[in-house]
């Protein structure tokens, strides 16, 4: 065992440092719709323009087709620059763009991949409904097809970004008659189109990025459907295996640097007694040398994870216990912020600023029930690693 | 980088295994409950013999020469096994008596003739390069003609008869013994300071990768009763109080694993962060295999509560290494002290 980069990785690493260093964006991230998609999507340009878009994305897409490390250096050093996490790109960069590259037509990837990688197009995920969260293949949103056209009725929620998307990953149902996962289909919607309602529902962190969408006989071409129609399920996972890999490696590099912004702020920060530092307090003390010892398990984990996928090549279950970890990671680290923060709890901050700790907690929630509830992962971490009956 | 076993990695460990389920069979742990000593001398002979004392020993010194992953994947071999005895001081013993170019001594630890023990410094005193002072825990001292007294500082090996009076204790593990000595100027024979090796966060490497086997030991356990105990007509394992315990439990595990391998590589090769990563790896297997072990206990009901089960011989173990190489609060303020990790 070693935990020895090569020489090239090493150069590597220099070489994103200095890029990311000299290229990151400096302005605080706007907090309106219209502002989000522009901070993102430029950012999203600037590393297009540098050659550093889409760095899982294999080179015969435009992408960067770097290797597994590399990756992890990427995101180290993303992390460790304190840089914006990937937001209203996500989607497109870890679901759509890696579905369409498996599944999708010639000319579908050809319109939209580069797309996605220059910062053209934001992409949402339109998958859950409000009958259909955990239990996914139990959806209804209804689609007809009319002659070279879908015709689609219904109703998606928890739509991240919808409000600020140019397209949809869309998942319907073609057929009723089948069991639950026959009878979907995949398809591409232009979140123009005539017929759909986007309405932003607020988040207790005070965000508007999340939706409601409904579709009023909306008519999505059929060249617009990837895969075969009634297969949606099967492309939709393909989806979530990605996710499940390493889609949140950024995510999971980046709690070290949230920790340790904690221990910084904790030591600035007067504690309970109201007259020395917050991290003079046994307790508070006590607690972040837990979620520093957690956290560095997390990124061993995560190594650990990515030395597996190098041997294996598929992404298992133990997507579902580093996305575990993490969701739950994130929320003992924001109760503890919120316990530094002391009174200053009162006030209303965003994540996004220095020491938005209040932000955070309210934000780190969403980690637990975003990309699959924690109960759900642990249902998976049950039955499929450990062989326990359903 | 590469954090997983390799075959010649997987076939040691297959090989300790072995040796441990045909030789040390935890029933033993029962059958030798009333012995001034948990140690079978037989079976730590072979064990020796084997090279269960002397993987990361140099060859010069007649070990195998191997590194610190190895010899934590050996500790969390030894215990998933709960192999009884004083594996950790032997173990560190050895690698005293060879850094401080005692070659007769290194040799018969590392054969099993000669036992080492652990003393752990409870409360005031002071371990030197000299002498030691303070009350002491023992640990598996009975048999030993050394102690091993470790410090941040450096490691100590003390002739057993320099402790002169020592009151036995009952032991809560029923694998270990116990006993309490109080020195007031007892002189260390073999010191090996920090600088030359940092045996304090070796030993802190291989405490976190036992308590990471006791948390592996103790998933499959409770995953196996699960399958197979069955309530209201279906294996309790269906229900999710069940499951998500277990589930928890195999998440613990791993991370306690991946950590205490990831410090083990650092401690070898003196990373910077090398006591950030030994420290977080005591931490997080510490929480793990107590953990692990009081859902154990649950997951097996009134079969878990009793001595003939092996569910509290695990828990038990997991108590007893939490408090070697710094008491749980220590280790978690030494980690606070550290800079970031690299
Ligand atoms: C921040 C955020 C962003 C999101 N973005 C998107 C998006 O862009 N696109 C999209 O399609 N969806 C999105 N979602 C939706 C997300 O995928 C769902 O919220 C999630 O799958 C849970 O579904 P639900 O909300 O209907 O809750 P439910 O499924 O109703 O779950 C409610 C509770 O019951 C538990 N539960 C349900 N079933 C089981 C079971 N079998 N065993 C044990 N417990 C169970 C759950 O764990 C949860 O605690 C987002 C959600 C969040 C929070």
């Amino acid at each position: 065992m070693d935990l020895d980069f090569t020489d090239e990785q090493v150069e590597f690493r220099d070489e994103v440092r200095t890029w990311l260093a000299e290229n990151k964006p400096r302005e605080q991230r706007p907090d309106d719709a219209a502002g989000i998609r522009e901070y993102d999507l430029g950012w999203q340009r600037t590393q297009w323009d540098g050659g550093w878009a889409g760095i899982a994305w294999p080179t015969e897409y435009g992408g960067g087709g770097l290797s597994l490390t590399q990756q992890l250096i990427w995101y180290e050093e993303y992390a460790a620059q304190g840089l914006p996490g990937i937001d209203a790109t996500f989607v497109g960069l870890n679901h759509a763009g890696p579905t369409l590259m498996t599944r999708a037509s010639e000319e579908q990837r050809a319109f939209h991949l580069p797309r996605i990688l220059r910062g053209e197009a934001v992409w949402c995920q339109g998958f859950s409904e409000p009958d259909a969260g955990s239990d996914l293949a139990s959806l209804r949103t209804r689609a007809v097809i009319d002659g070279d056209e879908l015709v689609i009725n219904g109703q998606k929620i928890w739509t991240s970004f919808a409000n600020i998307a140019d397209y949809q990953e869309l998942l319907v149902r073609t057929d009723a008659t089948g069991s639950k996962h026959e009878g979907i289909t995949w398809a591409i919607c232009d979140m123009r189109l005539p017929g759909i309602d986007v309405r932003p529902i607020t988040t207790i962190e005070g965000g508007a990025e999340f939706c409601e969408v409904f579709y009023d006989d909306v008519r999505i071409p059929l060249s617009s459907v990837v895969g075969t129609i009634g297969d949606g399920w099967s492309v939709a996972m393909s989806t979530l295996s990605f996710e499940r890999g390493t889609a949140f490696t950024a995510n999971q590099v980046r709690l070290a640097k949230i920790v340790e912004d904690l221990i910084d702020f904790a030591r600035d920060h007067l504690g309970p007694d109201g007259r020395r530092p917050a991290i003079a307090d046994d307790q508070i003390a006590r607690r972040l040398a837990e979620v520093r010892a957690a956290v560095a398990s997390l990124r061993a984990m995560t190594y650990v994870g990515i030395c597996d996928a190098m041997r294996t090549d598929t992404p298992g279950p133990r997507g579902s216990m580093l996305k575990l970890v993490y969701a739950d990671l994130c929320k003992e680290i924001a109760a503890l912020g919120m316990d530094i923060v002391g009174a200053d709890a009162l006030r209303r901050t965003s994540r996004w600023e220095p020491n938005g700790w209040v932000g955070y907690y309210y934000y780190a929630f969403s980690q637990s029930i975003g990309g699959g509830t924690s109960e759900i992962q642990r249902n998976i971490i049950g039955e499929r690693m450990l062989g326990l009956p359903r | 980088m590469d954090l997983l076993p390799s075959q010649d990695q997987l076939d040691l460990i297959a090989a300790a295994s072995d040796f441990l389920e045909s030789r040390l069979p935890i029933e033993g742990i029962r059958q030798r409950a009333d012995d001034p000593s948990a140690v079978d001398p037989d079976a730590w002979r072979e064990g020796a013999e084997l090279g269960l004392l002397t993987l990361g020993l140099d060859e010069e010194y007649g070990g195998s020469g191997r590194l610190l992953d190895d010899e934590a994947l050996l500790f969390a071999t030894l215990a998933e096994h709960l192999a009884p005895g004083p594996y950790l001081a032997s173990t560190l013993g050895a690698r005293v008596a060879a850094q401080c170019g005692d070659l007769p001594l290194a040799t018969a630890i590392g054969e099993g003739s000669t036992l080492v023990g652990l003393a752990e410094l409870r409360g005031d005193g002071c371990i030197g390069p000299d002498s030691i002072k303070g009350t002491f825990d023992l640990i598996d001292h009975a048999g030993a003609a050394y102690l091993l007294v470790a410090s941040r500082q450096g490691t100590a090996l003390v002739r057993a008869t320099q402790f002169p009076d020592i009151g036995d204790l009952p032991s809560a593990d029923p694998g270990s013994r116990l006993a309490t000595a109080t020195v007031d100027a007892a002189t260390v024979s073999h010191w090996l300071p920090a600088e030359t090796d940092p045996l304090w966060l070796r030993g802190t490497v291989l405490a976190a990768a036992g308590l990471a086997g006791l948390a592996n030991a103790l998933t499959t356990m409770s995953t196996e009763h699960a399958k197979l105990r069955v309530q209201f007509g279906r294996p309790i394992g269906v229900h999710q109080a069940i499951k998500h315990a277990c589930a928890d439990m195999a998440v613990a595990a791993d991370a306690s694993r991946s950590q205490m391998l990831f410090a083990a590589v650092c401690v070898q090769s003196g990373r910077e962060d090398a006591a950030f990563q030994a420290y977080a790896a005591k931490a997080v297997a510490t929480k793990a295999a107590i953990g692990n072990g009081a859902a154990t206990i649950q997951v097996h009901g009134g079969m878990g509560y009793t001595y003939e089960h092996n569910a509290h011989l695990y828990l038990k173990r997991a108590h007893l290494l939490a408090h070697l190489f710094g008491e749980p609060a220590e280790v978690l303020a030494e980690l606070l002290d550290q800079g970031a990790p690299q």
